[in-house]
């Protein structure tokens, strides 16, 4: 089957992650039908930074896929696509455990709790994020390098944002 | 919470204090007479002359961050509870999002929650007696005032205490019982400009809207030019 091969399918996820910037949305999912036990689901997500993520795409008559329960076709074999890396995903993310205001530092214009290539140690406060005038210090998850900060100080994240990498 | 109070002449910061005291010593009230190192939000100074009110509550809560940070609400209810009941003046004490309690429409008290989970400290803040000079303060803050120069009464901080202690064991237990529910109707009932406009300054931008309240998750809403905005952190100007 051409039609869906997993280079037609990537170019149409590619597709959808065009249409979603250029139309500001920040989720779209499709089902594509190619035929009986053959379909293609797809959803394709931007939160701040941008993430795209695929849903599990199944091919029949591929055994696997043959043998996944008909009725959950949005449940189907586990033969993901690999797509651009999701920073919240990394094994040393840390992520935002709740909505709100990140702070880099303790005060504006004092020294930064961390930077790039500071070694931390577990549960040392490596950023705070405020909400409700709380101010939450969010621990090292591990010791190791602080190898990348995504976040900037003042910048506003959603729950689950990826702040910082460290390995 | 019949709990442990713990007495200073002087801290750092009652909050600094509370957090490095740990887990194992939750719940605990610290009280200093002076702060050599008071802060408000953004290691803003905190001025912390010797009769006025400075103390933290040591709490170990086990819920998520974003549960955790509504115990701000808990603690401006509970501070304008203390000062209701000891000036009998309820219409004196209104509510600034999310946690700013004001006297007459002036600043007469801060409240700073500091989470190093698992523990968390609510310091308060409370001028009894003495208020910064307001040349000094931000252009665009409140005027400030003191609980003597508004209403005449002067206590001291143990007393102060003594009336705020039971009052936020009481949004506590409720809280905890209830959820946010009940307190988020009790802040909206004593809220201050609720649906007049306001500015709030976030950590990149200042917003112009109409004040609509909070939503579910303590968040202010504003009605801005775009739409109803819940905005989780901010400074809210009149």
């Amino acid at each position: 089957m051409s039609k869906n091969s997993p280079d037609a399918d990537v170019t149409f996820i590619a597709a959808l992650a065009e249409l979603l910037n250029k139309n500001d949305l920040t989720e779209i999912a499709v089902k594509r039908e190619y035929g009986e036990k053959d379909s293609l689901d797809v959803k394709v997500v931007k939160k701040p930074p941008q993430v795209i993520q695929a849903a599990p795409v199944s091919y029949a008559p591929a055994p696997v896929a043959a043998a996944a329960p008909a009725a959950a076709p949005a449940a189907a074999a586990p033969a993901a696509v690999a797509l651009p890396e999701d920073p919240a995903q990394h094994p040393g993310a840390v992520t935002s455990p709740m909505v709100g205001t990140v702070y880099l530092a303790a005060e504006p214009g004092a020294t930064p709790f961390v930077t790039v290539g500071s070694q931390v140690a577990e549960g040392q406060t490596v950023l705070i994020i405020e909400a409700m005038k709380t101010m939450n210090h969010i621990p090292a998850p591990r010791a190791g390098t602080v190898k990348r900060i995504l976040a900037s100080d003042g910048q506003a994240v959603e729950y689950g944002a990826p702040l910082m990498i460290v390995e | 919470m019949g709990l442990g109070r713990h007495l200073f002449e002087t801290l750092d910061s009652t909050n600094a204090h509370a957090l490095r005291m740990g887990v194992e010593s939750f719940p605990a009230w610290v009280l200093a007479h002076e702060q050599s190192a008071g802060r408000g939000r953004r290691a803003r100074a905190w001025a912390s002359p010797r009769g006025n009110f400075h103390a933290s509550l040591l709490l170990a809560p086990s819920e998520p961050p974003a549960t955790v940070a509504l115990r701000s609400f808990a603690a401006a209810l509970a501070l304008r509870d203390a000062f209701t009941s000891l000036t009998e003046t309820p219409q004196a004490f209104a509510l600034k999002w999310p946690n700013d309690v004001l006297c007459n429409g002036a600043k007469i008290a801060g409240i700073l929650l500091e989470a190093n989970l698992p523990c968390l400290a609510i310091g308060i803040g409370v001028n009894l007696i003495a208020a910064p000079d307001p040349a000094l303060l931000d252009p665009d803050a409140l005027p400030p005032t003191t609980l003597l120069a508004a209403t005449g009464l002067r206590v001291t901080p143990e007393t102060f205490l003594d009336a705020l202690a039971p009052a936020y064991d009481h949004w506590e237990r409720l809280f905890q019982t209830q959820g946010f529910a009940p307190l988020r109707e009790a802040w909206l009932q004593n809220a201050a400009k609720l649906n007049e406009p306001i500015r709030a300054r976030t950590g990149s931008q200042t917003l112009h809207g109409t004040f609509r309240g909070l939503d579910e998750t303590g968040a202010l809403l504003l009605q801005t030019a775009q739409g109803l905005t819940p905005i989780p952190a901010a400074e809210v100007f009149f």
